[in-house]
């Protein structure tokens, strides 16, 4: 009887536990939600020669983990809206510099112009990117891309690139 | 009752504490620094296999506390242990190797025939237009100084090449033109051909490479000395070894005092570093082999300047940092200016990434 009351008061604080982290994590979403990307104005806007909000299509394969290499990464994106400049048909290649790295940090002493407020990049997210065109006159480095065999048409450049969920 | 469950209550707090603080510190860390909580990345969307991969490596790579632990424990590690982790380990007389590189020298290498038909492809297709390639693997630091490893490499035979000389072997009886660096490399006596606390060669071994490659040319008869007139300009400068930026330890870089080198700068009859000329007939493709001391500081003292003072003509050059295996001919793709007018391309890559070259070796077009 003494057993079975134990049992029963420790489900008991189980129960109120996962209750309690069902709560927590059900109120997780709502973190961050009241964060505005506008309350500065933003660079996106000022460099660049062409800027786009765009959905990220596509990450082809995994990023290079490597010590000490820097290199540039070629995503697919489709455009949604155009804001300054020109881009060709709605589907767009663009390199961004070191893509493991949060935008805000991964400008270096080899390419110190880039920057944004995107901390991952994950298909389906929505950017607002400041480019240019093409990318070996901005950037000289490795240039890791995927899409070498089926595109051959220009590679942008990811000057600025900001959320624009 | 209740004093008896006060001792199980704290222990399942101290538990839960010590499960979730992680969680919680970054959670707290990326909400104060402006950023949308990483853990919210798994409500986003429906969870797939490689979704879940890349966020536990996002996971890893981000991680508050890791990253501050990390620091500590590498440092621990390097002060009790002389360990400098994953990417690098320390040899004799401070002499400092980068692992994938002594893989690539003492494991078993599965990239020769991939390798192989990638460079006889692009021979051929230069061929097509008339142009001649000469291949030149950069050796590893091990290949060359496998006594400085410790003691017990002490007698190895020299150099320990045998992955790069079957791949030499193999080009040369398809009929490409290769370079051997290594037998050169071995001969040599003097000062240290790399530099101690970095991947790259000195300045004496990047000139005793441009040299043989020079005269290798001139045998061929594939090329004609010009008329330009270069001279040599001593350079000192210290250089903290990529070896030591790859530990990524601020803590443990500052113990190792950066290198003196003196290197010599490149200078036209006016006294102008040496500058590259698209239109060359030769166009020297590499990696950075090619770019130490020629793009890093001093500027004009690397591989490319020195090759072209002892052909005597400006050259054009195509240098892409880790790229030698694949990259650098995909960014010859998108230039293909550089390749008018060409006779000669000359094509470096280290040897290390016969085997670990940044997307592998595959066969690239020439331009149009």
């Amino acid at each position: 009887m003494s057993t079975m009351s134990t049992v029963s008061t420790e489900l008991g604080i189980l129960t109120r536990f996962e209750v309690l982290s069902a709560c927590l994590l059900a109120l997780l979403p709502c973190v961050g939600c009241g964060k505005t990307a506008e309350s500065v104005p933003s660079k996106v806007s000022q460099v660049g020669t062409t800027e786009v909000t765009a959905v990220l299509e596509e990450v082809r394969g995994e990023f290079v983990n490597r010590a000490n290499y820097d290199y540039a990464f070629v995503m697919k994106y489709k455009v949604k809206a155009v804001h300054r400049g020109s881009v060709e048909g709605d589907t767009i290649y663009v390199a961004h510099y070191n893509p493991q790295k949060a935008r805000s940090s991964a400008a270096d002493a080899r390419v110190p112009d880039i920057g944004g407020n995107v901390t991952r990049f994950r298909p389906g997210d929505v950017h607002r990117i400041a480019l240019e065109a093409p990318i070996d006159d901005y950037y000289m480095g490795g240039i890791i891309n995927r899409y070498f065999d089926e595109y051959k048409g220009v590679i942008y450049w990811a000057v600025w690139t900001d959320d624009a969920q | 009752m209740t004093r008896t469950r006060l001792p199980q209550l704290g222990l399942v707090l101290v538990l839960l504490l010590a499960i979730c603080a992680v969680g919680l510190i970054q959670v707290v860390a990326e909400t104060t620094g402006a950023a949308t909580p990483q853990l919210l990345d798994l409500f986003r969307r429906t969870p797939t296999a490689a979704g879940l991969r890349a966020y536990e490596t996002d996971l890893e790579q981000n991680s508050w506390c890791g990253n501050r632990i990390r620091v500590a424990t590498q440092l621990a590690a390097f002060v009790t242990f002389r360990d400098l982790g994953a990417k690098a380990l320390i040899g004799r007389d401070g002499w400092l190797f980068y692992r994938p590189g002594l893989e690539y020298v003492l494991e078993p290498c599965d990239g020769l025939a991939e390798a192989a038909a990638a460079i006889v492809a692009f021979r051929d297709a230069l061929a097509e237009r008339g142009i001649k390639l000469l291949v030149v693997p950069a050796p590893e630091k091990p290949s060359i100084y496998p006594e400085r490893l410790g003691l017990f490499a002490q007698g190895l035979k020299k150099p320990m090449a045998t992955h790069t000389t079957r791949l030499i072997e193999t080009l040369r009886n398809n009929g490409v033109e290769c370079t051997d660096l290594f037998s050169t490399f071995a001969g040599a006596s003097g000062k240290p051909l790399y530099l101690v606390q970095d991947t790259h060669w000195a300045p004496g071994g990047m000139r005793l490479a441009a040299e043989t490659v020079a005269r290798r040319l001139a045998e061929l008869g594939w090329v004609s000395p010009g008329q330009a007139v270069y001279d040599l300009k001593p350079v000192n400068l210290l250089r903290q070894g990529d070896i030591v930026e790859m530990v990524q330890n601020p803590a443990i870089a500052e113990r190792f005092e950066p290198e003196p080198i003196v290197c010599e700068q490149v200078i036209d009859a006016e006294q102008t570093p040496y500058k590259d000329a698209a239109e060359s007939p030769v166009l020297v493709l590499g990696d950075s082999f090619l770019r130490i001391y020629e793009r890093d500081e001093p500027g004009a003292a690397g591989f490319v300047a020195h090759l072209a003072r002892e052909l005597r003509m400006p050259l054009a050059s195509i240098i892409n940092d880790g790229g030698g295996s694949t990259l650098v001919r995909q960014e010859l793709y998108r230039k293909p200016e550089l390749l008018k007018g060409k006779r000669v391309v000359v094509w470096e890559f280290a040897e290390r990434d016969i085997r670990f070259g940044v997307e592998g070796w595959q066969r690239v077009p020439l331009p149009e």
